[in-house]
């Protein structure tokens, strides 16, 4: 292509000329902090209404010593109603109390209002069993197995990455939490990892997340739950 | 979205768009910002403005708040982290200037600390918001706090097998890692797994510090006993309600600081881009703000160091625009508060190799103290914190990257049969070490497979059940580092028993508590206040030379001319 040498000069020139009369000033502050939130999101403050628990019961302290309480999260089978991988969380609830039975043990939901934390969670549903022994479930399907003199943020199983949990794991759970519960010498469920649940699936975890922890109502604190 | 949607459905496909949705960057979570639930990075409207009233020598007013508004985080800041002398003169000056002087080659890391002590988290967050990521890492070359970066390795498997951990422990110090983290699939496993990692490091380079990530009041015992060097999961949040849900409060993250302190344990603290938006209490305010709040509780918890750069919940941070800016930002904000930092790049967020590379070269060009916390020195099926960004698997990519822009990040080309010597000679000292101290056996088999393994994949099954109640009766029994000492001495490994009582003999010393410290082979510190960053341009601080050049140049697979 012919190029006009001419042309480009003057249109250098002019643009150098331009650039000095603004004397490369600085960029105001406002402007080094653009504007967020342009977009339709821009003023939302919540994912969805808050849901009423009014005239629920209070979860009872259980006495029996072959009781396993489940405590699942704020939005569970409420809000939510599948696990961050595709899993109805009536199915969920069914398996764990299935392989609870299958041990012998039973099992009493409640619905956890206070924290959404998995970690509190089990040790709530922990310290409100007749056993001791507790199991978490939030919404997105996370799970933890606890003990009622455990530290919080310890455990005895715990079960990270929702995505790759499966029904069997689920039944698996509920086998392990009343084995722990008759003091038998109990192997681990075996992990399972997937090094890049992260970049599919934390941004989706965050909003789950976000619309279990506006469902709290800590002045219910738990209650029952007998599930669906 | 709807008629987007619609429109695919009955649209005649494009072959190239076809082409580019298959890409692996188009399998990452990208979400539109947010800031009414702190789905942003840089800056919310809801961040307050910078401000400080200051009467008889007492914060009355910080950030636009008041005294009796405060929350615990701005009580904390204004009692511990902000330098009353210092904050007047400070805060007159301009963020825009100050932002230049971290720029400007000819203006030290010193006074641009001492600028900065005196200035409020919503300034610092204005500050970073007037870089760009070039001048962001300019900053960090200049600001990080040891003058030659280093790096930090995860060592973990699936099975939680501690002949796997100490094999690979071992690699990785021989790798150059100055310092390793072990963490567990079943939290049980702790004390083997810390006491695995301790004896394998020791076999692949002595000096190098080890952490076992646990539950705060287990990770501090087998810290109390010996049987790690530092610890760094002390996690720390930039509001309020996140820090109660977790139980905690900034004082009592102070006292555990304290209490490895006493102990002489190194210590950092951890904190990143997006926690508050996962626990679904981000206050509506940006991601950076948060993090800066989080770094000078740090400060005034009176940690030497953090573990930043989003960390876990990058995922998140990546998510959003800009996201990528503000991890390299934040790093930035802890440099420049003299805090050490481990720069994270620790976790996997993108499925693109593309974009996990671009976002770490953000610490790698300019070096940090440790530019991962940590690479995973295991294949990432391992990796038990959910996968690393960057694996076993590119040990020889990150080699090459090193070589070809003469660029310290911390590893160094190593041999085949050096790997195959060091990963034996540390299962075979935890199978000594655990027969002496009556622990579950480990059979020669074992030790031959993970020898010759690259992951859980290749190695035998453990009887985890026996396992557990061997690690738990070893807790039990109360083994210190010093049985572990006794056992190796007693078992025949007197170099490797010396090289772990230098370790205990550390923490009497005290000298790697210091700022940015890591150990050399003869167990010297090299820390940010003997060996301090002294950068101000071309031909000053760390450059690539000498002996370490010659090391980063010996990559493998080089064409032999001779037998060409």
């Amino acid at each position: 292509m012919e190029v006009n040498e001419q042309l480009i000069r003057a249109i250098t020139q002019a643009v150098v000329e331009q650039l000095h009369k603004n004397g490369a000033q600085p960029q105001t502050q406002a402007e080094m902090q653009q504007p967020s939130g342009t977009q339709e999101l821009a003023g939302r403050t919540r994912m969805r209404p808050k849901h009423s628990y009014e005239g629920a019961a209070r979860a009872a302290q259980g006495t029996d010593p072959k009781e396993i309480v489940i405590g699942v999260g704020a939005a569970f089978q409420t809000e939510i109603n599948k696990t961050m991988g595709g899993i109805p969380l009536d199915e969920v609830l069914r398996n764990v109390k299935a392989g609870i039975e299958e041990e012998g043990m039973t099992s009493r939901v409640v619905k956890v209002l206070d924290t959404s934390d998995v970690c509190f969670m089990a040790l709530q549903a922990a310290k409100l069993s007749g056993s001791g022994i507790g199991i978490g479930i939030q919404s997105k399907g996370t799970t933890v197995i606890h003990q009622k003199d455990l530290y919080p943020l310890s455990n005895l199983e715990l079960f990270p990455q929702a995505p790759l949990m499966d029904l069997e794991t689920y039944r698996k759970i509920g086998r392990n939490a009343a084995r722990y519960v008759k003091g038998e010498k109990v192997t681990p469920i075996e992990c399972t990892n997937d090094p890049m649940v992260r970049a599919k699936y934390q941004v989706k975890a965050a909003l789950m997340h976000i619309v279990e922890t506006e469902q709290l109502d800590p002045e219910k604190g738990m209650i029952e739950w007998e599930g669906r | 979205m709807k008629d987007f949607s619609e429109k695919v459905d009955t649209m005649k496909r494009s072959k190239r768009i076809e082409a580019l949705d298959r890409r692996a960057v188009n399998k990452d979570g990208f979400i539109d910002e947010w800031p009414e639930m702190g789905f942003v990075a840089m800056h919310s409207p809801y961040d307050p403005e910078p401000s400080i009233k200051i009467e008889d020598g007492v914060i009355t007013e910080l950030d636009g708040k008041k005294r009796e508004d405060f929350d615990f985080l701005d009580q904390f800041i204004a009692d511990y982290a902000i330098r009353t002398d210092r904050a007047e003169a400070s805060m007159a000056v301009s963020s825009l200037e100050i932002a230049r002087k971290i720029v400007d080659i000819h203006v030290s890391r010193k006074e641009i600390l001492e600028i900065v002590s005196g200035i409020t988290p919503a300034k610092m967050a204005e500050v970073i918001n007037c870089l760009n990521v070039v001048e962001m890492m300019m900053g960090m070359q200049k600001m990080r706090a040891r003058k030659v970066p280093g790096n930090q390795a995860h060592i973990t498997n699936l099975k939680d097998d501690p002949v796997q951990i100490a094999a690979d422990a071992a690699e990785g110090a021989l790798r150059g890692f100055s310092e390793e983290e072990t963490t567990m699939g079943v939290a049980r496993y702790a004390p083997f797994s810390a006491m695995a990692l301790l004896i394998g490091s020791q076999v692949g380079r002595p000096g190098v510090l080890t952490q076992c990530s646990a539950e705060e009041a287990t990770e501090l015992e087998l810290g109390i006993r010996g049987l790690t060097t530092y610890a760094e999961t002390l996690s720390v949040y930039g509001t309020e309600k996140v820090f109660i849900d977790g139980d905690d409060t900034p004082y009592s993250k102070a006292f555990l600081n304290s209490a490895y302190a006493s102990r002489g344990l190194k210590v950092r603290f951890t904190s990143g881009a997006g926690s508050e938006v996962l626990m679904g209490s981000s206050e509506m305010k940006s991601m950076l703000y948060l993090e800066c709040r989080c770094l000078y509780v740090t400060k005034g918890a009176g940690s030497q160091g953090i573990q930043n750069g989003s960390v876990s919940c990058v995922g998140v941070a990546a998510g959003v625009p800009a996201g990528i800016r503000e991890i390299i930002g934040e790093n930035l904000v802890a440099a420049l508060l003299g805090l050490e930092c481990a720069s994270s790049n620790d976790q996997s967020f993108s499925n693109s190799d593309m974009r996990r590379t671009a976002r770490t070269m953000l610490q790698f060009m300019p070096g940090t103290d440790f530019i991962f916390s940590g690479y995973a020195a295991e294949p990432n099926y391992d990796n038990m914190f959910a996968g690393s960004n960057f694996d076993a698997e590119d040990f020889d990519d990150y080699n090459v990257m090193q070589r070809d822009m003469q660029v310290d990040g911390g590893l160094r080309p190593v041999t085949e049969e050096d790997v195959i010597r060091v990963r034996r000679t540390a299962g075979k000292a935890v199978q000594a070490v655990f027969k002496y101290l009556g622990l579950t056996e480990v059979t020669d088999e074992q030790v031959e497979a993970v020898t010759y393994a690259h992951g859980s994949k290749d190695t035998l099954k453990r009887d985890a059940a026996a396992d557990l109640m061997s690690a738990d009766d070893m807790m039990k029994r109360g083994i210190t580092g010093v049985d572990v000492v006794k056992a190796l001495a007693e078992s025949g490994y007197t170099e490797l028993a010396e090289n772990i009582l230098n370790m205990l003999k550390q923490r009497v010393i005290g000298d790697y508590m210091h700022t940015a410290a890591i150990l050399d082979e003869h167990f010297q510190v090299m820390s940010g206040v003997n060996t301090p960053n002294d950068y101000m341009g071309p031909g000053t601080g760390y450059r690539v030379s000498g002996k370490r050049w010659e090391e980063i140049k010996a990559i493998p697979h080089r064409i032999n001319v001779n037998e060409f």
